[in-house]
């Protein structure tokens, strides 16, 4: 009773409700603008959340990410420009129906599947993570050091594309990540003597530079295209449609549970998996493609339910599943707090606070998405042109007001410069943001590990929980190596000198 | 001459992804032999060689090195499809990049010095010239937006930032 009390003590705070309003609005805002992304959204809003309170701050940062799940998939189905690539799925059926003059149909069906989907997601985030924070109770140094170990394999799977480069962008995140004073011994590794560098590089900074600048210098880069403009017309869905499509809503919104949960599989593969099911077990399945409210209610069910789910194991572990869950962390973090599962001991009322914000989350999306329907020409219309300027004074400002020196207005620079080549050379920025935040917690529980087994390496194999993510984590990579020598094989198979030999 | 251009383009299948992998390949040798050794400092005793500082960064420089090197092959050996290839870029005009840069510059270097709505100012009218934007009402947000955006900084938000140059 007393908890209770005291987590409706933590939510009902009037700065809760604005900051979940306000991060949907950004969210759908940002998402439904082709070229902005709700991880660059989040990045930027991070430096805002220095002064709130802790829930407040991190709602506004879920907020951003569900709105900018759903706002991606009005560009696709309006202008045929994916706001994310887990909404290039809606595009299938989404274009071809605002073509034939349903748009205001596909953009409601997405919407209610995406709310649906979502709240799903919430249920199995307040069920599941609590759950796992209690068998992560029993982990010691040796168990999470495995659990890292297998979270790092999950970099193989962001590596959209190459391995070997997804592989190297992790190695080098890991090698930025000891910049700073060993924390064992104090020793300067790679400080070259700079005191900025003492304590470590700064995260905020670097997340702007990565994920922000590099939009900013292509869209300077690129030849200039004309600005498109969209209009959502029609009627909206009906309630006999929306039955027709709760099956693949429901199956949907499962998939992209179970997909979200485990780290590293993202929104795409859910949105991608949930339509071809859909389309598997649909009467109407020659329709796909072609304009179906069932195809369009598939992908989104699937790409919105893996947001609640993402949370589980980086609120319940203390790992980050994907970029945007890796960013949150960073919050966490600068409000002093660590997720995982002693925060589930010592901050209960916070986490069934945040919940609560989650859950609002849904119902406040099914508000600000119909209004985004109503007005996304007010929106979409803002020309890139003006746009980008005011994103990169939020870069620099954001930057900078971390510790209040111009070291990290370079910082973010540089890694803005990074992030640019990365993209030039087809080289994910995903992976080495995760080898940034893993490489320290991996070297930790190393070293601890050690100091507890005195040296000794059988530490390591200690028991059940270290044997299960041993397992897991050799599984993991022989399913990667797997993977990549199949796809190999089918390239070679059908590359045009085989064919033509 | 026309077979040997052929066959020197089929030897080398995807130039980025080869020189990506020499880049690194240098890096992982200057990493592993000069920079390691020479910046990282080792405690005199060591219960364990895991637990040294250079440890981590000893292996995770190898490993790198063996990726470029694997990075190598695949340009050499894999043909990229042209088309798709989200790495190309359809490029504009020079000057317009150059602009842009020099915006960001302006924040670089005048950021303190100028103080963040000057500077801000400054930055926003160059990226607006850069490329261009030919409606004149535009500029009033190259003005009234870093106003605005400081103050809610400063004020609203907390945050302090260098307001002005005096």
């Amino acid at each position: 009773m007393d908890n209770l009390a005291e987590v409706l003590q933590l939510f009902l705070s009037i700065d809760n409700f604005i900051a979940i309003a306000l991060g949907v609005v950004i969210g759908v805002t940002v998402g439904s603008i082709p070229g902005l992304t709700a991880t660059m959204a989040v990045a930027l809003a991070l430096p805002f959340t220095f002064s709130m309170q802790p829930v407040a701050a991190i709602l506004l940062l879920v907020g951003i990410y569900k709105g900018g799940m759903y706002g991606g998939s009005i560009t696709a189905i309006l202008i045929r420009t994916p706001g994310s690539p887990a909404s290039a799925c809606t595009l299938l059926d989404g274009y071809p129906m605002a073509q034939q003059g349903h748009a205001k149909k596909a953009l409601k069906t997405a919407l209610f599947s995406s709310v649906i989907a979502d709240f799903i997601s919430n249920i199995a985030l307040i069920f599941f993570a609590a759950y796992l924070a209690k068998i992560a109770l029993n982990f010691g140094a040796p168990e999470f050091f495995w659990l890292i170990c297998f979270s790092l394999t999950i970099i193989i799977s962001l590596s959209s594309g190459s391995m070997v480069k997804g592989l190297l962008a992790a190695f080098m995140g890991i090698m930025l990540s000891l910049v700073g004073l060993d924390s064992v011994f104090g020793s300067q590794r790679f400080t070259f003597g700079n005191y900025n560098l003492m304590d470590s590089i700064s995260f905020i900074p670097l997340l702007i530079g990565l994920f922000a600048i590099p939009e900013i210098m292509e869209f300077y880069r690129k030849k200039a295209m004309p600005h498109l403009k969209a209009k959502a017309s029609g009627v909206g869905m009906t309630l006999v449609e929306l039955k027709r499509c709760m099956k693949s809503i429901v199956r949907g919104s499962l998939i992209g549970v179970i997909i979200g949960a485990i780290p590293g599989t993202g929104a795409t593969a859910a949105a991608f998996i949930s339509y071809s099911e859909a389309r598997r077990r649909s009467p109407n399945k020659e329709n796909f493609g072609k304009g179906e409210v069932e195809g369009v209610a598939a992908a989104e069910a699937g790409n919105n339910g893996v947001a609640g789910a993402t949370l589980i194991p980086l609120l319940s572990l203390g790992i980050p599943g994907d970029v945007i869950t890796a960013i949150i962390l960073g919050a966490f973090m600068v409000h002093g707090l660590t997720p995982g599962p002693i925060m589930f001991q010592e901050n209960l009322s916070l986490i069934y606070a945040l919940f609560l914000g989650i859950m609002l989350s849904s119902v406040i999306l099914l508000v600000v998405g119909n209004a985004a329907i109503k007005y996304f020409s007010l929106i979409a219309d803002i020309p890139k042109s003006i746009l980008f300027p005011i994103v990169l004074m939020f870069c620099v400002y954001g930057a900078y007001a971390v510790n209040n020196t111009t070291f990290d207005i370079w910082v973010m620079l540089a890694f803005g410069v990074v992030g640019y080549v990365f993209n030039r050379t087809g080289i994910p920025a995903a992976p080495f943001l995760i080898g940034f935040i893993l490489g320290p917690m991996f070297e930790d529980n190393l070293r601890r590990s050690l100091l507890i087994g005195n040296g000794d390496l059988s530490i390591f194999v200690r028991g059940p929980i270290t044997w299960f993510f041993i397992v897991i984590t050799f599984g993991s990579i022989a399913l990667a190596l797997y993977r990549f020598f199949q796809s190999r094989k089918e390239k070679t198979g059908s590359s045009p000198d085989n064919q033509s030999a | 001459m026309s077979l040997s251009r052929s066959s020197a383009a089929n030897s080398a299948k995807d130039t980025i992804d080869i020189v990506t992998g020499l880049v690194l390949l240098v890096l992982s040798l200057v990493l592993a032999f000069y920079l390691i050794p020479n910046y990282i400092g080792e405690p005199p005793i060591l219960q364990n060689p895991m637990m040294s500082p250079r440890w981590l960064p000893n292996i995770v420089s190898w490993l790198m090195l063996a990726f470029a090197l694997l990075l190598v092959a695949q340009g050499v050996l894999t043909k990229t499809a042209k088309e798709g290839d989200e790495r190309k870029l359809v490029k504009g005009p020079v000057r317009r990049f150059l602009v842009m840069i020099a915006g960001i510059l302006v924040y670089v270097f005048f950021f303190e010095m100028l103080g963040a709505i000057l500077s801000g100012v400054l930055a926003t009218v160059l990226l607006f010239l850069a490329h261009p934007v030919r409606t004149w009402w535009a500029y009033g947000f190259a003005i009234a937006l870093p106003v605005g955006v400081t103050l809610l900084f400063v004020n609203v938000m907390n945050v302090p930032l260098p307001l002005m140059p005096f």
